[in-house]
């Protein structure tokens, strides 16, 4: 036997079991990485402001249970006949047709949510595949995806949005998601392709090669898990801008006229020409886009710190 | 061992392999790097051949090439009688379980997202031997033989959690977790210090024994290859200049460019920290 198993450290003879390890890697690396994160002034921020923001959403499902009036959508008071100010049973007031404000107000969190995080996770995803693919393959078919990022990445997809749904009517909130998806990943992609680019040439990928892995193993078992923070760190921003788009797309009046949003209280205050004799309806949801993009905004900043050590000891000097 | 000493298990005839700077609209290709030239090489069954050669003279290419990570610009390359240079789909991917590689540096040549039994065990995975229970214990085992014992306590560790010559020692494991017939080595102690070197030298000795296998083992350390080789080839700018067993070399080198690389050696530059 050999001799120089008596050498090792004690640490690496430590009794440590199987399952425990597993769980210990992953939760050390979260618990430190979530350490730095909310040590962050910006992190600690943008957590707080989303913290609200979360209650709020959670708040939307419980208040059309209180009283039947408030229903955001079909909740209608009947003593109320007008757009009226903020009372003792309506916090922020009612719009035109005597629908309850708070309840929009918090069904617009809720929607905002929904449609921000899952367009983001699509053209997450998206990008993340196609990067990871791009920058693998290489040659032509790099080429070829590169180009048609690059052309979708210069489409202005307000734009894009707009004539579409003038084309084919109003959309509803998850055609609305899928298309932005589809108009944000290329930023994401780009950034995936060039990582890839530096991690396919090294060592572990080869080693894999060499015991015969496949194209496909080789992308979504060892690329894959290096570029997924980056990955995420995009997820934030991508948030930020698609609830910016949605919100001005209903504004426009180009929303689901179906579905309470932020934006489409806007719209509501517009069309019924309360615009400037009824702040209490106009600045909530105005107020709320912007301090909830903010909040990812300050999100990804932060995530960035906590992933790159440089701008980490940057941010602290 | 000695019965099959004499038939070569791998037969490199006029490799050459050039690498062509990336073309730009301007400049037409009059910089190519020719990184082997013309190589004769065979290695026998069951030995350790020694590569040696100064930075840059070719050594990892040449490596390289015998595990199909490259093509040749040229030549042919046999295994057992049988050209590799066109294998394809099945029965490249049988050729990829029979010759493994480890490779320079432990820090990079291990995913530092999966675990010490993810990286071991993907060989098996990915040519679909063994169920996961098999799997497991061959996983067990073969950490047991390199050294990393028990292997429970390493089995789900990641790579950060170890020290450079443990990370070692799961490339090793890794690439003799298939039982392939041949081994390339490239300078796998060159980032780690002399002790762990010289127990790595005896875990290669130890494998070589239990499985039967032929080593290339490529290193710039004459000393190194003296130690462990049984031939050496001395490798100049792509070329081979001379090839022979590892005491003729160093006690009777012809090769004016071996004489020259023996004078510089120092003794034992192991140590040099
Ligand atoms: N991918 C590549 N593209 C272009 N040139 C290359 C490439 N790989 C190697 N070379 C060139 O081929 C020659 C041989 O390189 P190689 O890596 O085989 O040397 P080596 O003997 O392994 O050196 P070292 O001891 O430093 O590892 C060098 O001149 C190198 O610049
Ligand atoms: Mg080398």
């Amino acid at each position: 036997m050999p001799i120089w198993i008596r050498g090792l450290p004690i640490d690496v003879r430590g009794r440590t079991k199987g399952v425990f390890m597993l769980k210990n890697h992953y939760v050390q690396r979260f618990l430190q990485s979530w350490k730095i994160f909310i040590e962050n002034p910006l992190g600690k921020t943008g957590v707080i402001i989303l913290f609200v923001f979360m209650v709020m959403a959670l708040a939307s499902f419980v208040v059309p249970h209180i009283n039947p009036m408030y229903d955001p959508m079909i909740g209608i008071d009947p003593n109320i006949s007008i757009s009226t100010g903020p009372s003792l049973t309506h916090w922020l007031g009612t719009d035109n047709v005597g629908r309850d404000l708070f309840a929009q107000l918090l069904e617009g969190a809720k929607v905002a949510f929904i449609v921000g995080l899952s367009s983001a996770f699509f053209s997450i995803v998206l990008g993340m595949v196609i990067g990871m693919i791009s920058g693998y393959a290489g040659g032509t078919l790099d080429t070829f995806l590169m180009r048609t990022a690059d052309i979708i990445m210069v489409l202005p997809s307000l734009v894009i949005l707009l004539i579409l749904s003038s084309l084919f009517g109003q959309f509803n909130i998850w055609i609305i998601v899928f298309i932005i998806a589809i108009m944000r990943w290329p930023a994401v992609s780009r950034v995936i392709r060039s990582q890839t680019l530096s991690l396919k040439h090294r060592p572990f990928i080869e080693a894999s090669k060499v015991a015969g892995a496949s194209h496909l193993r080789i992308i979504f078992r060892h690329i894959m898990p290096n570029v997924l923070p980056l990955a995420f760190l995009y997820m934030t921003f991508r948030v930020t801008s698609a609830i910016l788009v949605e919100a001005a797309l209903s504004f426009l009046g180009f929303g689901d006229p179906s579905q309470v949003s932020w934006g489409m209280m806007l719209q509501w205050v517009w069309k019924s020409g309360n615009m400037f004799h009824a702040p209490y309806w106009l600045l909530p949801p105005g107020i709320s886009i912007s301090l909830l993009t903010l909040a990812f905004y300050l999100l990804g900043r932060a995530m960035d710190e906590v992933l790159d050590p440089r701008l980490r000891k940057e941010g602290r000097a | 061992m000695n019965m099959v000493k004499n038939s070569s298990l791998i037969q490199m005839k006029g490799v050459t392999k050039e690498y062509i700077p990336r073309k730009w609209f301007f400049s037409k290709d009059q910089s190519r790097v020719v990184a082997l030239n013309e190589v004769d090489l065979s290695i026998k069954k069951g030995e350790i051949f020694g590569l040696v050669g100064q930075s840059g003279s070719g050594k990892t290419t040449l490596g390289r090439l015998l595990v199909r990570l490259e093509e040749p610009t040229s030549g042919s390359i046999s295994l057992k009688g049988s050209l590799i240079n066109t294998l394809k789909g099945p029965s490249l991917k049988d050729f990829r379980s029979k010759v493994q590689m480890i490779f320079q540096d432990p820090y990079q040549s291990l995913n530092p997202h999966l675990s010490i039994a993810q990286t071991i065990g993907e060989p098996l995975v990915v040519q679909g031997i063994g169920n996961t229970r098999q799997r497991r214990s061959k996983v067990l085992h073969t950490l047991e033989i390199v050294g990393l014992s028990p292997g429970q306590d390493f089995y789900d560790r990641y790579p950060h959690q170890l020290s450079g010559g443990q990370r070692q020692r799961v490339a090793i494991a890794r690439a003799i977790v298939l039982e392939p017939e041949f081994i390339v080595a490239d300078e796998p102690t060159s980032m780690l210090d002399a002790t762990i070197a010289i127990q790595l030298f005896t875990l290669l000795l130890q494998i070589r024994e239990t499985f039967n296998m032929t080593i290339l083992f490529i290193t710039h350390n004459l000393a190194a290859a003296n130690y462990l080789c049984d031939r050496i080839g001395v490798i100049h700018e792509g070329c081979i200049v001379e090839v022979n067993t590892a005491k003729k070399i160093i006690g009777d080198p012809v090769h004016p460019y071996t004489k020259k690389l023996i004078r510089v050696q120092p003794c034992f530059d192991f140590n040099r920290g």
